[in-house]
């Protein structure tokens, strides 16, 4: 039973942690003081085998940033990585490309992600040269057309010799797509894979990606700011404030249910295309806008923002996040008493 | 019902020249913008809505043109007045517009203060003090306090800038203020105090907003009636209650559109979509412009353009299988 | 597949291209200088002017520092022009164990300025005695030069009348004119073709009037062994003009010297910019992708080089190696690259930052793979720019290189064509011929290079066409 379990998990971060210095003043140097942009500071959480979790927060709230240092982009000041029973937080050559064969990324802006002056076929034989698939280049080629009919860019030959600027938003994320795919990742971190994306072909992407999981048994990290598709597309979302988790749960459980008071302003934020709104004013019960990440309020980091707040929560340490049963995690002091 | 309208527009055609013939991103449309309401311009990127905006001020941005109709602006068609002219009684004075991502284009080395000093003194001259006491009440009215005048643009946040941007575009006390998707880079509870702001503003200023967004859940709280653009036509005009009530909107485009909208508090198996993509507007396909990727298209959409009509009250869709004809 | 996409692309490019006006004119010069090179044997008259630029006795039959035969077109008083004559009368008499050999020679002088020597040209062998006597169209007969000449077993017969005639014509000057006149001239500096081809007056020296007509020029050869003889007999009568451009002071052929430059010019230029500007993008390109103290230690390097002046480093390592051209583009390498760099690295700056160069290396890219495959192509538009930019700066250093005497020896470059003239004051004298010409091609290299180099930034950077 206990050995399921683990196996179960492919992914796990503990106390992660990435502070970033910032400049000082004079003073602050003689003095010895430093300060650091506490981008991510301290995030654990387990992501299951074949399963797909949504990271969710506002911008600057350290979601992109645990993306990359999951991608091994950046180096963590502190924490652990460990990725398939194995600790991956600090990786030789070796070790490092054969984790990221196992672990792929899709980018927020495709367009972007792709060198310009690549074709589709470049781009995506690219990661096959880097890792050393197949023989020849018609061996390639041939996994790169499989590849991009995974991701339903149909018929593939007519793609592979495109530019990435030659397709629309929707085949570029498509391509990209396949980019991860093409070494049979087991897990692919999505950060904002469709914000960039027309609404109408959104859902088509989302859609796809859902598929090819589902085919492929993969898991996935999905990173993005809007809770309406996370609630769609994942099962099991985390919310991030200041780069700490403050709910994490399934999604069900955490847009129906939310403890946190945070969780709560978010959600009654979000817009909804339903009739009769527009002649009322929106109850928004937090003030403001997030606080500077070099500067993090003491306490509970949401109490200067919180309409909750109180004595508990503006001294002390953070306050850490329990389970309030039935998978359903909270970082709040007073969350009991706002039911 | 009775409120007059404020502007009209018909017939107006917004051409893009480039090498491979004219884009046709604006082409043949009309609508009305009634004093006090909130209309709401909605549609995928490249369907000509911030085209149509650029357009009401009479500055297409390069190398676009206002290839012909009328826009009456408080009862004046501002078409064939001078440049010179428009800049002195129409631009700001009578109609703004708060562009896109204007928040990020704040110049860094000036203060709050002189930069909408520099805006108001351009249009009406006057002595620093007069000047000071109007960018206050401006700011107040958009929520923020006076200090805020001596600050820098990067000591402010995104929700901030936007209110300055904002409180800038009102200075010359226009009549209609033109809002070019001015919540799409804030967070949630950010968009959501900048809708508040707007509504509130609408109430005390007596304003009339157009509201352009790709996102038909923000339409839903902020826009009186919505106009819905597809592929530099109208596809649908309707009232917020007509597009988002039961009933449901009537265009396929929008329903659509709508379907594909994820909601957050209704439990979806699958999020609909619409398959392809939007069709080239230098040389736009025959017949009704949405037949290539429309689930109930007709043999008639493929060859007759189909006219915007009025199916009910306040209601207006460009489709055949919506006019009365066609039942 | 890939062959027809470079067509396509180079189609493209040309149509764009076509399009700037002074690229054209750029692509024209370079193409007029490359034709130099190719045909240079073609063009040239003194074939091996590579080898022989600094063998004086190659060039011993040229007139000394004349002009431009073309000069005449200019003025009502012509100069002659240099020529050879190899047609004479030759008549032979056997007298007893005398072989005697006689080549007459024709000449028409027919010009204001006459040649500036005559020279008796011959093969032979043993040691014949020469007697070369000239008859003026006024029938006076003066033997300039009268000796037995050791060629041993075979050897060119070379006699100069400048430098073996002075006696001869200043016994005939001192015949025509007064006693102090004749003082007034040093034997041994006289010019004798001035007073052979002028009319014998008294007043000869002062104002010399050139005595148009027909000139014989007689050669005896007198052969009193066997083993004695003369074959091939000609005259050269190195003119007052001469060639295309003229000739310098070491009578050197300045036409051939200026076109066997080409070469050396669009070796020097291409080499050190594409050597220099690839240094430099690499360099620039592994500083910002490296970052950090990296970075930092490599742009201290950098600016050590930056600040360190090239010319007095030149002209110290010049004086300590030999001084060849490869060592010359080799040191102008090693101190050109930095012009790139920083240019370079704040453009790799930003491509660093692009989405497309996280996405490789999440993908497991190298570091090499995404310097080379993905930073260095997108900054290949720039390094061709730049190239075009340096060339003409490589040009004019070696110019002024050879212009302070340190430039390579063994071959000729325009630098070294006016180090020459400024060392033998021909500015101060009015060469310009010796002067204008070089100068003027150095000009036209950098010229042809930067005009087709910002024509091909016009059209890579189209944002910058504009402003």
């Amino acid at each position: 039973m206990q050995n399921d379990k683990k196996r179960d998990v492919i992914f796990k971060i503990e106390n992660l942690q990435k502070w970033f210095p910032v400049k000082r003043t004079m003073s602050e140097v003689f003095s010895g003081e430093k300060r650091f942009v506490k981008a991510v500071d301290g995030v654990s959480f387990d992501i299951m085998r074949g399963e797909i979790f949504g990271l969710v927060g506002e911008s600057g709230c350290g979601k992109t940033t645990t993306g990359k240092l999951i991608m091994k982009l950046l180096d963590p000041t502190g924490g652990k990585i460990i990725f398939n029973g194995k600790d991956s937080t600090h990786l030789d050559k070796n070790d490092l490309k054969d984790y990221r064969e196992r672990v792929q990324m899709i980018f927020q802006d495709p367009y972007a992600s792709m060198n310009p002056r690549f074709r589709i076929k470049d781009v995506l034989e690219e990661v096959l040269i880097i890792h050393k698939k197949g023989n020849d280049k018609k061996e390639r080629l041939e996994m790169v057309e499989k590849a991009l009919s995974e991701v339903r860019l149909q018929p593939p030959h007519e793609y592979m010799e495109r530019f990435p600027h030659m397709l629309s938003g929707g085949q570029r994320q498509r391509a990209a797509t396949a980019r991860s795919l093409i070494l049979n990742p087991l897990m692919i971190v999505a950060d904002e894979p469709v914000s960039m994306i027309d609404l109408s072909t959104r859902a088509e992407i989302l859609h796809m990606m859902k598929t090819v999981q589902r085919e492929l048994g993969l898991t996935y990290l999905y990173i993005t700011h809007d809770l309406s598709t996370a609630r769609y597309f994942t099962d099991k979302i985390a919310v991030m404030y200041l780069g700490k988790i403050v709910e994490m749960g399934t999604p069900d459980e955490v847009i129906d249910n939310p403890l946190h008071p945070y969780t709560q302003a978010l959600i009654s934020a979000v817009c909804e295309p339903i009739a009769g709104k527009v002649n009322r004013i929106k109850e928004v019960p937090i003030k403001g806008e997030v606080p500077n990440a070099t500067d993090i309020p003491e306490g509970c980091r949401f109490h200067t923002r919180c309409p909750y707040t109180g004595e508990v929560c503006e001294k002390g340490e953070d306050p850490l996040i329990q389970d309030d049963g039935g998978e359903h995690f909270v970082a709040c002091f007073k969350y009991k008493n706002l039911k | 019902m009775d409120k007059r309208k404020i502007l009209e527009v018909k017939n107006l055609k917004v051409f893009y020249k480039t090498s491979m013939g004219d884009v046709r991103a604006v082409d043949n449309i009309d609508f009305f913008l009634r004093s006090g309401e909130t209309l709401g311009l909605v549609g995928e990127s490249g369907c000509g809505k911030t085209t149509t905006g650029t357009a009401l001020l009479k500055m297409p941005s390069p190398p676009g043109y206002i290839a012909g109709g009328k826009i009456i602006l408080d009862g004046e068609d501002i078409i064939p007045i001078s440049e010179t002219e428009i800049r002195k009684r129409i631009r700001w004075e009578k109609i703004s517009m708060v562009f896109q991502g204007a928040m990020n284009c704040l110049t860094p080395v000036y203060t709050i203060g002189k930069l909408m000093m520099e805006t108001l003194q351009t249009h009406r001259p006057m002595d620093k003090e007069k000047a000071k006491k109007i960018i206050v009440k401006y700011l107040n009215y958009v929520g923020l306090p006076d200090h805020i005048m001596s600050r820098y643009p990067h000591e402010l946040s995104g929700g901030m800038k936007q209110r300055v941007v904002i409180a800038t575009s009102l200075f010359l006390e226009p009549k209609v203020v033109i809002c070019d998707e001015p919540t799409t880079a804030l967070d949630v509870v950010v968009q959501a105090q900048i809708i508040n702001l707007l509504k509130e503003l609408k109430e005390k200023l007596n304003l009339s907003f157009i509201f352009i967004t790709h996102d038909l859940a923000t339409e839903a709280e902020v826009s009186d009636r919505i106009q819905v653009m597809y592929a530099g036509k109208i596809a649908e005009i309707g009232t917020n209650q007509q597009i988002y009530g039961e009933q449901g909107p009537m265009h396929p485009y929008t329903k659509r559109l709508l379907a594909a909208t994820p909601r957050l508090h209704e439990e979806v198996e699958e999020l609909a979509f619409i398959p392809g993509t939007p069709p080239d507007l230098i040389d736009p396909p025959r017949g009704c412009r949405f037949h290539l990727r429309c689930n109930e298209v007709m043999e008639k959409c493929k060859t007759e353009v189909p006219p915007l009509e009025l199916v009910e009250e306040d209601h207006y869709v460009a489709c055949w299988r919506c006019t009365k004809n066609a039942e | 597949m890939k062959l027809s996409n470079i067509k396509d692309s180079i189609k493209n490019f040309w149509k764009e291209f076509r399009q700037v006006k002074s690229g054209i004119i750029g692509l024209i010069l370079f193409l007029i200088f490359l034709f130099a090179v190719v045909f240079e044997p073609l063009i040239i008259s003194f074939k091996e002017t590579n080898n022989v630029w600094r063998d004086i006795t190659y060039w011993e039959d040229l007139p000394r520092n004349v002009p431009p035969a073309w000069t005449n077109l200019f003025t009502s008083r012509k100069s002659a022009e240099s020529m050879e004559i190899d047609d004479p009368e030759i008549t032979e008499q056997q007298n007893g164990n005398l072989r005697i050999l006689t080549s007459e020679f024709t000449y028409d002088y027919q010009s204001y300025n006459p040649p500036q020597d005559i020279i008796f040209r011959a093969d032979g062998t043993g040691s014949p005695m020469i007697i070369i006597e000239i008859v003026r169209p006024d029938d006076e007969k003066i033997t300039l030069f009268q000796k037995p000449v050791n060629l041993g077993s075979g050897n060119d017969v070379r006699v100069s009348m400048d430098s073996n005639s002075k006696d001869a014509v200043y016994n005939f000057l001192s015949k025509k004119v007064p006693r102090s006149e004749l003082q007034k001239i040093n034997k041994n500096l006289l010019a004798p073709t001035d007073y052979l081809f002028s009319v014998a007056s008294e007043d000869f020296i002062k104002n010399r009037e050139p005595l148009n007509g027909i000139y014989k020029i007689k050669v005896t050869s007198i052969m009193q062994n066997e083993d004695a003889n003369i074959s091939d007999p000609y005259i050269v009568l190195p003119g007052s003009v001469y060639g295309l451009l003229g000739t310098d002071s070491y009578k050197r052929d300045l036409w051939s010297g200026v076109v066997a430059g080409v070469k050396w010019a669009l070796l020097i230029g291409l080499l050190t910019a594409v050597v220099s500007v690839s240094i430099g993008v690499l360099y620039g390109v592994i500083s910002a992708y490296l970052g950090g103290w990296k970075d930092s230690l490599m742009m201290r390097i950098f600016e050590v080089f930056v600040s360190t002046p090239l010319l007095p480093v030149l002209i110290v390592l010049a004086a300590v190696f030999k001084p060849s051209i490869w060592t010359l583009i080799f040191m102008m390498c090693a101190f050109f690259w930095t012009g790139s760099v920083k240019t370079v690295r704040s453009m790799a700056l930003q491509i660093k930052e692009e989405t497309f160069i996280e996405a490789s290396k999440a993908a497991g890219a190298s570091n090499l793979r995404i310097i080379f495959k993905h930073m260095v192509p997108l900054l290949i538009p720039y390094s061709f720019a730049s190239m075009a930019l340096f060339i003409p700066g490589a040009i004019v250093y070696e110019a002024s290189i050879s212009l302070l005497g340190l430039g390579d020896a063994t071959i000729v470059t325009w630098g070294q064509i006016l180090s020459d003239a400024y060392n033998s004051g021909a500015i101060l004298s009015g060469i310009w011929w010796w002067v204008v010409p070089p100068g003027l091609c150095i000009a036209l290299m950098g010229m042809a290079f930067a005009f087709i180099g910002f024509a091909a930034d016009k059209i890579l950077h189209p944002k910058l066409r504009t402003r």
